[in-house]
This record gives structure tokens, sequence and C-alpha cells, in this order.
């Protein structure tokens, strides 16, 4: 498609589409043809009424909409006590992190989010007019929810920084040249969660054991990708191995781990495995947690590899054969890089179960944001379907928006493509 | 030789890691005056678990509840991943409807649904809803004969008599007598071209044959209806709230998935498949059922396995909210008799093997789907 056409699309003139289909050489290519333009009331009779069967299907789920919509606005604005939220919401994002204390993730949340504006900023486009409608929603949603929940304009002022973080990342990303661009986002995204921990807990900082809420949930979800991905990719390729004894031991540990759900493997880390271990060494719950979340992340991880290494067509391998390059060298340049990136929507998809599964970890006594959505004390009783609603949400807008992002790499990276 | 060499270096290694494990163990079991074995799981449990599909009592053996933990969690991923498919196909099916809204709903579903914690939903259904229904004094009556409680729900059922097992060799007989009758409409339909009526004629066979057997037996079982008692519903097949929630949560949280494949499967089938079907004058419905569906089914099957395992696994959360599954009993086993050990042996042991199982019955369905003649 031309520079020219695709200017045209982004500025939503539609008026001469059947020009897309003019090729360069000028020959019209037979295509279908294009639908004239509808009035609203052609369009409804078109997509809902279109004939008996449809007109009762649109009427029954119409109802059915109707009703959920119905209750959910009674449930939302009328029937429904949200000051537990209000009261809360500190609990809820970062539990009982000391007061003193919050600066460290406000300023953990602002590197973060300036370095995805930096990522991020050099992919927006122009956006569509729907895509400025979406935006002015969220925008409005996201105001009413923390200004409502926010318990002091000083929190209030400290979360409008953040979009502000993502818009100068952003500007800063555009401004950089692509090279160093690159560079700096590569190195920035690994480097991240290791500042970030030092941040958290380097200079008389907030140990393990006081990390609660969605805090906790992102932190160990960042364990879990960060850790389990060199694991995993020694698992799938000893599972590749053509040494019997490596590629034996590979299966059995792959298949064990995942084998066997993310709670019974939390509930070993706590009871069991201190058995097995040196009896001097005494190890912190949560660290015992995080190792075995990781292993069974990696399983997981091993096995979307393994499906990556599968697709590498094996002209490649025999290239490298060719050029003479020893195995570990042929994995290392070869056939990993070329898999690693077929495998990244799965991959993603694999950190959003992750970060979901992180709910699991109040079954070891963490409080995390599920966990402490279900403490009510006396004053809130019986108000479960609220925090619950609330933690859902949370739990949402971060995997739905992970899973967007994921959508959008998917395509600019033309996974499939190739 | 260096390969043999590094091999045998490798499970040295390995092979040491394991023992000092072992030895660890054995040592701080030993100072508890404790040794691995499972003879205890022989003694009597002395706990009572609420819901069981085989018969229990506390004074039965650790096996034995081991195995109604099995059973409870057996007996969810059963009606779950059957409840699932259908409504994760229809879910499919939906998203790709001509009917703008049906499509934007489906939709929108799946986005809500994929994208929250399974393990919130299930709290959510639990909490919030099923035990907020009315108690069981209040119980909500359909016509009298069920009713739904925060206490559970519970429906008619057979109450079989003396000649239960009789009758229900009359409907095995029925059930093969079905099958022939079938077998000999398909023929007449083949050879003639008459009508078959497969569907009426065999179950009509099937009704008059256990029909004749119930009254020659002479009422061999009565309906039995639940009635509200002072603590549960009593009587007919009931469910309890624990097992409902894990159930409910589960449900509409894998048709989410499903449907996505079933979405992704229907658009692999070529268009020309459609058309064709088109072409001969099927109604749309009979294009799905015939032409569309049978060929999605082939893609979508391994995918759909992957979440009959994730549901089998995914039982375990009903931990949370206290249904008897096996997380939740071989906790409850540990802190009886210890040997966490032992128990947590078993549990990975259970887990595995049923997920085989699945894996290797879905194997074989694939195998009866695959096209015939095309290897693999």
């Amino acid at each position: 498609m031309s520079d020219e056409i695709r200017d045209r699309e982004m500025r939503g003139l539609r008026e001469d589409v059947s020009a897309a289909h003019l090729p360069e050489t000028g020959r019209i290519v037979e295509t279908a043809p294009v639908k004239e333009p509808q009035s609203p009331l052609e369009w409804v009779r078109y997509n809902l009424f279109s004939g008996p069967f449809n007109s009762i299907l649109t009427l029954v789920t119409g109802f059915l909409l109707l009703t959920v919509v119905y209750q959910a606005f009674g449930f939302f604005f009328l029937n429904s006590d949200w000051r537990v939220i209000q009261v809360r919401v500190k609990g809820y994002m970062v539990g009982g992190f000391p007061l003193d204390e919050l600066w460290r993730i406000w300023l953990s949340l602002y590197a973060v989010t300036a370095l995805a504006g930096f990522s991020a900023g050099p992919t927006i486009r122009r956006p569509s007019r729907r895509g400025i409608v979406v935006a002015v929603v969220v925008a409005v949603v996201a105001v009413a929810i923390v200004g409502y929940a926010a318990q002091s304009n000083l929190v209030r002022l400290l979360a409008a920084a953040v979009p502000l973080a993502f818009a100068v990342g952003a500007v800063v990303g555009r401004v950089t040249p692509r090279g160093p661009r690159r560079k700096v986002r590569l190195w920035g995204w690994i480097l991240m969660f290791p500042l970030v921990m030092v941040v958290i807990r380097g200079f008389d900082g907030v140990p393990p054991r006081e990390w609660e809420g969605l805090f906790f949930n992102l932190i160990a979800a960042s364990v879990g990708i960060f850790a389990s991905f060199p694991i995993g990719i020694l698992l799938a390729l000893g599972r590749r191995s053509t040494l019997p004894a490596v590629r034996g031991f590979s299966i059995v540990v792959i298949e064990i781990f995942r084998g066997v759900p993310l709670v019974a493997w939390l509930i070993f880390s706590k009871f069991v495995v201190d058995l097995m271990l040196p009896p001097q060494l005494n190890l912190p719950d949560i660290i015992k947690a995080f190792v075995v979340m990781t292993m069974f992340s990696a399983a997981y991880i091993a096995e979307i590899i393994r499906g990556g290494i599968q697709g590498v067509h094996s002209g490649q391998y025999e290239a490298a054969r060719a050029l003479g390059l020893p195995t570990s060298r042929m994995m290392g340049f070869i056939v990993l890089p070329q898999a690693l990136r077929a495998t990244i929507p799965a991959m993603i998809g694999h950190f959003i179960s992750l970060f979901k599964d992180t709910a699991l970890f109040s079954a070891i006594a963490v409080t995390d944001l599920l966990d402490s959505s279900l403490r009510l004390g006396l004053e809130f009783l019986g108000q479960e379907a609220q925090t619950l609603v609330f933690a859902a949400a949370v739990f949402w807008m971060i995997a739905f928006s992970m899973s967007r992002w994921s959508q959008r790499l998917e395509t600019r990276l033309g996974v499939g493509e190739r | 030789m260096l390969r043999i060499a590094g091999q045998v270096l490798f499970l040295l290694v390995v092979a040491i890691v394991l023992r000092e494990m072992y030895l660890n163990a054995t040592f701080q079991l030993g100072q508890r005056g404790r040794d691995l074995s499972y003879e205890f799981m022989d003694s009597r449990a002395g706990f009572g678990v609420k819901e069981h599909f085989i018969s229990y009592t506390p004074n039965r053996s650790f096996w034995n509840v081991f195995w109604v933990a099995v059973t409870n969690a057996l007996a969810v991923t059963g009606a779950g991943i059957v409840l699932a498919t259908l409504l994760g196909t229809f879910l499919g099916i939906a998203r790709l409807s001509p009917n703008w809204l049906l499509r934007k709903i489906a939709q929108g579903y799946v986005e809500i649904i994929r994208n929250i914690p399974a393990l919130v939903q299930i709290i959510f259904w639990y909490v919030a809803v099923i035990l907020a229904i009315p108690r069981l004094q209040d119980s909500i009556s359909i016509f009298g004969i069920a009713y739904i409680s925060n206490r559970g729900a519970a429906v008619p059922s057979l109450r079989g008599g003396d000649d239960f097992g009789a009758w229900g060799l009359f409907v095995l007989a029925a059930l093969i007598a079905a099958f022939l009758v079938r077998r000999w409409r398909t023929r007449v339909f083949d050879e003639t071209g008459e009508p078959h009526y497969r569907f009426l004629w065999s179950s009509g066979t099937f009704a008059l044959v256990a029909v004749i057997g119930y009254f020659v037996l002479g009422d061999p079982w009565t309906i039995e209806v639940p009635e509200i008692g002072p603590r549960n519903l009593l009587g007919g097949i009931g469910v309890s709230p624990e097992f409902a929630g894990v159930l409910v949560g589960l449900v509409v949280y894998t048709a989410a998935f499903i449907g996505e494949i079933v979405r992704g499967s229907i658009l692999a089938v070529s268009k020309g498949q459609k058309e064709a079907a088109e072409a001969l004058g099927l109604k749309p419905g009979q294009q799905l059922r015939y032409v569309v569906l049978p060929q999605a089914m082939r893609v979508a099957l391994p995918s759909i396995t992957n979440q009959y395992l994730n549901f089998w696994k995914n039982t375990s959360l009903g931990f949370f909210i206290a249904y008897p599954e096996i997380v939740n009993i071989t906790r409850t086993m540990t802190n009886q008799a210890g040997h966490e050990l032992e128990i947590f042996s078993l549990l990975i042991a259970v887990y595995l093997s049923v997920s085989l199982a699945i894996s290797f019955a879905m194997n074989l369905v694939n195998r009866g789907i695959a096209l015939k003649g095309v290897r693999t």
C-alpha cells in the first residue's frame, strides 16, 4: 500500500476506497462490489433484522442485554455503597507498605511508565476518530475512579503525574534516533526489574514480607517473568537435546511442574519443601514460593519455546552447519533468535496468565489484591460484591491492556507472515 | 566418548542432589520420630467430608478419603467440560454470527471473562452470588419439586427399588435394540431413499423396551422429590454451594477460551467449503452442522484438549472456597497425620495420571475424527 493511501485512510477519508484496488499498472482488478453507504435504518435491517430467525435472535439477546445492563446499573450506581473502596484503596494497591516509604513505589511506577512511553511513543500514529472517543472515555473513567478513591489531594497529584511520565517518555522516544532508541529500549527493559528491586529494597528499603496488595501481584508476576525465562530456555534446549540423559531429565521436570496446579505447588513450597532442604537453610516463605512459581512458569515457557524451535525451518540448521558453526552457536545465533521471535504472542499470553495466577498466593497467607479485597472487617461486613468487583476490574485492566499490546506487537512484527 | 562422560556426570549431579534431599528428609523426620512410609494411609482418617460421591464416614481410612477427594475433583471436571464445551461452542459460533448484537455480546463476554483470574470469578460466584440467594427456609421453589437455596440446590431423582438392577438390564437391552433399529432404518434409507426417521424410530424403540421393563418388574424405581430439611435439602440429586461455585466459575471461564478456539477453527475451514454447502442448498444451520463444524473440530481438538487439562487442574481452585477437592483434602490429611512428603507425592501422581488419561482419551477421539488415510 502506498503512503498516500495510508495517509488518506488515517485521515478517515474513505470516499475513494475503490482507488485502493488499483494496482500500480493501472489495470482494474475485479473485486467484490463496494458496499453502498447505508443509512442507519438500512444498517439495522441488514445487521439485526435480516430474517425471521435473525429478528428473534436480536429480540432475545437484546432483552438479555437490557436485563444485564439494568442490573449492572443498579449495582454500580444505586444499590451499592462504594465507601469501602475509598477507605481501603491503599490496602488494595500496596497493603501494609509503610507510608514513609511509599515514594519508592511511586518512583518505580514513574520509571516503568516513562520507559513504556519511550518504547510506545514512536509507534503512536495519528489516532482515528474512534480511537479518540475510546481514549476520552478511558480517561474520564480513570479520572473519576482515581478522583473518587484517592485519599488525599497529594495522591491525586501523584497519580496525575503517571500519564505525564508516559507522555514525557513518549516525547523523548520520538526525538531519539532509531539506533540509540532501540538500545535504550532493550537495556531499559532488561535492567528495569533489578532497578525497581534496588529502589524498593535498597537503602534501608522494605523487605518482601511487607509487599502486599496489587503491588505484590505485579512484583510476583515480574519475578516469574524474568527468572523463568532463562530456565525455560535451558529446559527447552534440554528437551531438544540429543543426549538422552539431559532430554529425559528435562522432560520429567517439565511434565511434573506443568501437570500439577500452581496452588498445590505453592502449598508445597510452604509446607513440604523445607523437609528436603538442609535444616539450617531456613529460607523465608516468600522466596521459596517465588522459586517454585518460577519453576512452574519455566516449564510452560519451555514448551512454548520448544514449539518455536520446531517451527524454525530445517534449512536454517543446514545453513548454520554449512557455515561450520558448532551446536552452541547455531542455537544461540541462528535458531533461538528466530524461535523466540515466533513465540512472542504465546509468551505474552503466558505472562498474562501468570499475572492472573498471582491471585493464588493468598493460599499461603500472602495479602495480595484478591486476599485484601476479602478482608472487610466489621464495618463493611457483607460487601464482598463491591470489593471483588473492584479487584476483578483492576486485574482486568492490566490483563486486557497486556493482551491489546500483544496484538499490536504481533501486527508490527508480522509474526506468522514470513 | 565425551558425550557419554558428560551425561554420566550430569546424572551423577542429579542423583547427588536427590540423595541429599532424601537424606535431609529422613534426618528431619527421624528427629521427629517419624519415617517415610505409606502405612498410615490404612489408618482411620477421623475427619468428616461434607460432600462425597462415594460412600465415606470419618471411620474409613486415609486411602478412602483420598479417593473421595479424587472423585469430587473428577465430578466437577466431568460435568464442567461438557458444559464448557457446549457454552464455548455456542460462543464461538455467536462471535461469527451475522447478527451484530449477538456477535458483540459474545465478543464482550470473551474479552471480559478471559482477562479476570479464574479464582476471582469462582470466589465472586460463591460469595457474592450463591451465598446471597435465599436461605434454606426461604428456598426458591420450582413447582414444589426442585429447590434452590444458599445451602445447595436439588432436583428430583430416581430411587431404585429391589429390582433396579434387573431394570438396568432392560435399559441395556433397550439401547441395543435402539441401535439395531437405527442401523435398519439407515439401510432402508440408503437402499430405497425413503425418509429414515432414524431418531424417532430408535428413541421410540428405546422408550418402548424401557417402559415394558418397568411394568414387567413392577415399579423398579420411584421418583424422589427433594424436601426442605432442618439443615439441608433432603433427597433428590443435589449440589452443594461449593460444588456449584467451582462448577459455574470454571465453566464460565473455560467457555471463553473454548469459544475463541472454536471461532479460530471455524475461520480456519476454507471458505469454499461453506460456499459449496450453500450451493448444495443446505440451510445455514445445516451448513454449520454437517460441513463446517466437523472440519473445524479437527483443527480445534488439540487446543480443546489443553483446555480440558486446564479445567482438571483448575478444580484445585475449589480449595479457596472449601470444596473438598484434592488440595483441600490433602491439606486436612496432612494436618491429621503429618507425612507431608508421602501425601504430596500422591497428589502429584493423581494429577499427572488423570491428565494423562484425558490426553489419551482425547487422542482416541482425535483418531476417530481425523481424516482417514492421512498421516499426521
